[in-house]
């Protein structure tokens, strides 16, 4: 009973034993091998130290709008969901499948306007030259072999919206762990070298807890901060990102694509961009890419690519007559083992694609997540069972040794220097992680004493258009509030997209039916431009070029050159924040974003 | 085909449209029925349109002149009890909605409301989801109130016939009818005999070309429009809930505004919806408007794609700026 | 006077989802029914942001949730609903679509009010939505009024205050855009709601947690509930009307101001 009920209550520290923020794969992980682990009958005399007589008090803060709004294309092997869920059955999670037929997938350039290198022609103009004898139809040609370190063979595909929302309902079924949506934390409480909990954005509370968990993401606010107090350890940064964004499709009555067919796509819409195509049960499909960092184009357009790389015939010819069910887009981190913060802390511990978890060699991340997320509830559950503290000390001899003697250590330390090729160029991307996949890491291409940034306009179209054109181009955009990558892919005889008004649609119906996009009032713009000055310097503006949701852009009326950022377009991608060639925007935890639970 | 009770009540005395509209179904169905009228004059309003009835009821007096639920239901109770037939259709007016569904659980019968057909066979159409899936079903159980919606069927014309009986009804009731109330936001809310419903979309209060949001200027535009045309006006619900919100956006708006999903389907001739790009769930709010037109920056909107019949492709501002100056 | 406010309330898919039948004459459905978010009925919870203002008001009143849905979506959904208000839940585990019927529905839920040990009538006010945004019958709040005895019932309402005399005065929305005021001398009163005038409350993580302290356990021991089927579904399709859209553009406002107030003029 409420007997007292006020209007505010005042926003008293609440007290916890475990806080976690974000709920993706490695927090879904790690409270329900937390919870399981609770019920079990040598964990029956732990009690809540914040609540003594309770059990442990265990709580979740999720910034989207509800458990099952994420963004995943996820084809796993799911070693570590299965070693944890023996007996998985995909029926019972809507839209998991399980890998029947995977290929990987040579897509040459059907208009000729892709930026391909010398050897990439050729091997087009070879594809087309003996196109009997490969096997290539369709301006494609699947691959006799999909390499070891490559395949999913005896995996899943899952939808991550739906598999996070069945993980979270068991979860919270049990009782023992409460797990809140439309929550963003804002910060984590530093008090000298430990973290005594979050403070939460909605009302400023406390949530004091004796250990955090922090798994919100490569650009989550808490990871962030603590990456910025804490510093990285010696020789690791973060520097490889990619943004993936993808459709969920209803696929034609015409469709002869079965149920559990995964296909990874090279070479089209851009030789640096790779794509992929995964069959869900009852006809539908996801489809998506990746645009890495390492890709020297300013105007690195991820809506754009995904619509032509749908069109490419190889797909199109399955794809055409579909209809969008949904879409979205994220931020991954791929900076893999190189990326890694400190794993645990006084008080906390990093989980999940913030702890660097994700392989950039295998392109899987959603399991690999998962175990760091058992493997930290592991360690919880023995230092609870023993009476310990979450020291650094205690927190490092049970979760980081497990991580450490796991194949998570030995799969990312063989992943660690498969990208270093691409900063050399494409050729020698493909060699270095052919040859670092294939000797189990043990060869690998070193990296450049300069990492490959994008060009300016100028030099990334010489000799494709001139800087007059470019210029012009510019100020159309401009005048037009048009996207300037948009003008510049037509100039460049990139074919024009025709909305058919169901699955080619624009941007911002994107947005509004397949991301069903949603920014709360009552919170402040979560993306803000640190200093004008910057932006007034700035020629690439790649955040508004970037943009998965074209929530960033220049306003015609601002001659300052500072971009103007509309929250209720934004997908919270984070893709703005590492493309910022100047570190000039500050990506704030907030609610809202993607409403879609099918991603 | 089944007896059935023709369920009516008065407004000011007369059995509205909505009345004759159920009248004119259940004489299309060919069958036998019963008239019965409740409200202020039922007895007078019942004779004027008894004809083919074939058996008459009326309760009248002051405690069932107004609309009130205690004293409705057990008149309409006792009407059906008195008339014993096994299907009862009556008009879905604010006044029977309120009322029928209790009197159906103190008869243990079956209702359905928002129903837009019945044909002779007992099947019945109505919406589910706020009007985005349609489904046609039937029902064995017995009474059967049908509720069906206003505008959704011919009118039967007057026809005058015997006098009712005059059933005495008693009740007690707590609740006394102070008066009526129009809301502040006056003319410009949906009235259903406005010939057009103008809707306003969320785009209006959101960032211009130019970068900056006029909502001063959107709101002098929209209330001027509706002034001069006395069109009903509708609006999305992100729009009203920004108004709701406290912040300074179209605060005329209420939630009585509001069209689609989470607010009214209103039928009117003509609609015209501006700056509602994207607000798909709202299509549902002009469902029964007969010619569609859409000012939009985007042709290819959920919103007006396949579901207009005319799309602009214009800045709202400025067309609305020049239709001022023509009417 | 505390009141005993009890809200009905079910759960409705996310609003912004795309919906498809699946037809069954006995049982239809949704497609994918389990897997579309779902939101606390939004006419309901106009109805329960109204409660919580009342309480407020009222010091010592009680906001009681009563929802009949599948148990998972619910502990989801209330992960919400709790940061709004203080509350209690009754939670019934059940079939929440829009095709389950409304007097089962209702006499689940009467029977589940009615089973409160501390109900005291003389200070109930029984809330619910007028419709939900599922079955948009209106037919459920009057029903469960009846089978608990009250007979002072209002719909579509937009408006309550309590008087200093302890009366209720009510403004239901009627035809014409006009409201009706009535004025109820005492509870035990049913209002099913329209919109109100509350705005949603913001979330507001204290309330959720103290909220859960009593949601957690009641969602525990929901009870189950098996809701027959009445009706037989004959059709159950989505609205087929296709408009071959003419779209105008690249034509100067004042011509396309020109073709509008013609259109308006006919």
């Amino acid at each position: 009973m409420h007997e007292e009920l006020t209007d505010q209550p005042q926003a008293q520290p609440l007290d916890a034993d475990i806080v976690c923020t974000g709920f993706g794969p490695a927090v879904a992980g790690f409270l329900r091998t937390l919870t399981q682990g609770l019920q079990k009958p040598e964990m029956a005399g732990v009690e809540s130290k914040a609540m003594p007589g309770l059990p442990p008090q265990i709580v979740c803060y999720e910034r989207a709008d509800d458990i099952s709004f994420g963004v995943s294309g996820v084809v796993t092997r799911a070693r570590a969901i299965r070693n944890s869920i023996p007996g998985l059955d995909p029926a019972e999670i809507p839209l998991a499948a399980r890998v029947r037929d995977e290929q990987l997938i040579y897509l040459l350039d059907p208009w000729g306007v892709t930026r391909r290198p010398a050897w990439m022609r050729l091997a087009d103009q070879l594809c087309r030259a003996f196109s009997g004898v490969l096997g290539v139809a369709h301006e494609g040609l699947a691959l006799p072999w999909v390499p070891e370190f490559l395949h999913k063979q005896d995996g899943f595909i899952f939808s991550l919206g739906q598999f996070n929302q069945w993980v979270g309902q068991q979860v919270m079924m049990s009782g023992l762990a409460q797990i809140w949506p439309a929550t963003p934390v804002a910060s984590p409480l530093i008090e000298e070298d430990r973290v005594a909990g979050v403070r939460l954005a909605a009302d400023g509370s406390e949530v004091r807890a004796a250990l955090t968990v922090v798994g919100d993401g490569p650009v989550g606010a808490v990871g962030r901060q603590l990456d910025g107090h804490f510093g990285m350890p010696a020789g690791h940064r973060r520097d490889e990102w990619a943004v993936g964004m993808k459709m969920v499709i209803d696929l034609p009555e015409s469709c002869t694509l079965e149920e559990g067919t995964v296909w990874h796509t090279i070479g089209f819409p851009e030789p640096e961009i790779f794509g992929f195509l995964y069959v869900h049960p009852g006809r539908i499909a996801s489809a998506g890419i990746f645009v890495p960092s390492w890709m020297d184009s300013p105007v690195r357009t991820s809506y754009r690519y995904l619509q032509h790389f749908i069109q490419h015939p190889y797909l199109w010819r399955h794809l055409k007559g579909g209809r969008l069910r949904s879409w979205g887009a994220k931020s991954l981190l791929e900076s893999g083992r190189r990326g890694e913060p400190f794993l645990a802390g006084h008080g906390y511990a990093r989980i999940g694609e913030c702890s660097g978890s994700t392989n950039v060699l295998t392109g899987s991340g959603v399991d690999e997540a998962w175990l760091t997320g058992t493997q930290l509830a592991e360690a919880v559950l023995e230092l609870l069972r023993e009476g310990k503290p979450f020291t650094r000390e205690n927190l490092e001899n049970t979760y980081v040794a497990r991580r450490r003697a796991s194949w998570l250590e030995r799969e990312s330390q063989t992943a660690e220097r498969a990208r270093n090729g691409f900063q050399w160029g494409l050729l020698p991307g493909f060699l270095g992680m052919a040859l670092a996949g294939l000797t189990g890491g043990r060869l690998s291409l070193p990296r450049p004493r300069e990492d490959r940034h994008p060009k300016k306009l100028a030099d990334y179209y010489a000799g494709r258009l001139s800087r007059s054109e470019i210029e012009r181009a510019r100020r159309r955009a401009e005048a037009e509030a048009r996207p300037l990558h948009d003008i510049l892919m037509d100039l460049c005889g990139w074919p024009p997209v025709e909305y058919d008004g169901q699955l080619l649609v624009s941007h911002q119906d994107a947005l509004l039916m397949g991301g069903k996009v949603q920014a709360p009032a009552d919170f402040p713009d979560h993306v803000v431009f640190r200093s004008p000055q910057l932006c007034l310097q700035c020629e690439a503006h790649l955040c508004v070029e970037i943009c998965s949701g074209e929530a960033i852009r220049i306003s015609p009326e601002n001659p300052a050159g500072v971009p103007a950022f509309d929250r209720e377009k934004c997908v919270h991608c984070g893709a703005c924040l590492w493309n910022c060639p100047v570190s000039n925007i500050e990506f704030c935890a907030a609610p809202g974003g993607l409403h879609s639970a099918e991603n | 085909m089944e007896k059935t009770l023709v369920l009516l009540h008065t407004v000011d005395g007369q059995v509205p449209q909505a009345g004759l509209e159920t009248l004119g179904l259940a004489k299309s169905l060919g069958g036998e029925f019963d008239l019965a009228v409740l409200g202020a004059g039922a007895a007078s309003a019942a004779q004027q349109i008894s004809g083919g009835a074939a058996g008459v009821l009326a309760v009248e007096g002051d405690a069932f002149a107004v609309s009130r639920y205690a004293t409705d239901a057990a008149a309409c109770e006792a009407l059906i009890r008195a008339s014993g037939a096994p299907l009862i259709l009556a008009p879905d007016t604010m006044r029977f909605h309120r009322a029928l569904p209790g009197v159906a659980e103190r008869l243990s019968a079956a209702i359905d409301t928002h129903v837009v057909s019945l044909n002779s066979e007992g099947a019945v159409e109505r919406w589910y989801y706020r009007q985005r899936i349609e489904a046609s079903l039937r029902r064995a159980q017995r009474p059967w109130i049908l509720l069906v919606e206003p505008g959704s069927q011919p009118a039967a014309a007057p026809q005058p016939g015997a006098a009712p009986e005059i059933l005495s009804v008693s009740c007690d009731t707590r609740t006394k009818i102070e008066g009526f109330s129009t809301p502040l936001a006056g003319e410009q809310t949906i009235r259903p005999d406005a010939p057009l419903l103008f809707v306003a979309g969320a785009g209006w209060t959101k960032k211009q070309k130019d970068g900056a949001v006029h909502v001063e200027e959107a709101a002098n535009l929209i209330l001027d429009f509706v002034r001069r045309t006395q069109c009903s006006l509708g609006s999305s619900k992100s729009l009203v809930d920004l108004s709701g919100e406290g912040q300074a956006v179209l605060p005329f708006l209420t939630h009585l505004h509001q069209v689609g999903q989470t607010g009214s389907s209103p039928r009117h001739k003509k609609g015209l919806a501006t700056c509602c790009h994207g607000e798909e769930p709202h299509v549902v709010g002009w469902r029964f408007i007969q010619e569609r037109r859409a000012i939009n920056l985007d042709p290819n909107c959920g919103w007006v794609r396949g579901k207009a019949d005319v799309v602009y492709v214009a800045d709202a501002f400025e067309v609305m700026r020049e239709l001022l100056k023509l009417i | 006077m505390p009141y005993q406010i009890i809200v009905c309330g079910g759960l409705a898919p996310d609003p912004l989802q795309t919906l498809e039948p699946v037809f069954d004459p006995a049982r239809p459905s949704l497609k994918n029914e389990l897997m579309l978010p779902a939101v606390f009925d939004p006419w309901a919870a106009h109805a329960l942001y109204e409660a919580g203002h009342l309480a407020r008001q009222h010091p010592g009143s009680v906001v009681r949730v009563v929802s009949l849905a599948p148990k998972a979506k619910l502990q989801q959904v209330m992960m919400t609903v709790a940061q709004k208000l203080p509350l209690e839940l009754v939670a019934l585990d059940g079939p929440g679509g829009g095709f389950t019927d409304a007097a089962a529905v209702a006499a689940a839920l009467a029977d589940a009010i009615a089973a409160m040990p501390d109900l005291d009538r003389s200070r109930l006010l029984l809330f619910g939505g007028w419709e939900s945004a599922t079955r948009g019958a209106g037919a459920v709040m009057q029903r469960v009024a009846e089978r608990l005895g009250i007979t002072e019932q209002f719909l579509a309402v937009d408006e309550l205050s309590v008087e200093a005399d302890g009366s209720l005065l009510v403004k239901e929305r009627i035809e014409g855009g006009r409201h009706q005021i009535s004025r109820c001398s005492s509870p035990p009163v049913m209002l099913a709601w329209a919109t109100g005038n509350l705005p949603e409350p913001p979330n507001h993580p204290q309330t959720g947690m103290a909220n859960m302290r009593v949601i957690m356990p009641a969602l525990q021991k929901a009870k189950p509930v098996a809701l027959e089927p009445a009706a037989e579904f004959l059709r159950t399709a989505l609205p087929s009307v296709i408009r071959q859209t003419r779209v105008v553009k690249d034509v100067p406002a004042a011509e396309i101001a020109r073709e509008i107030a013609e259109w308006i003029r006919q």
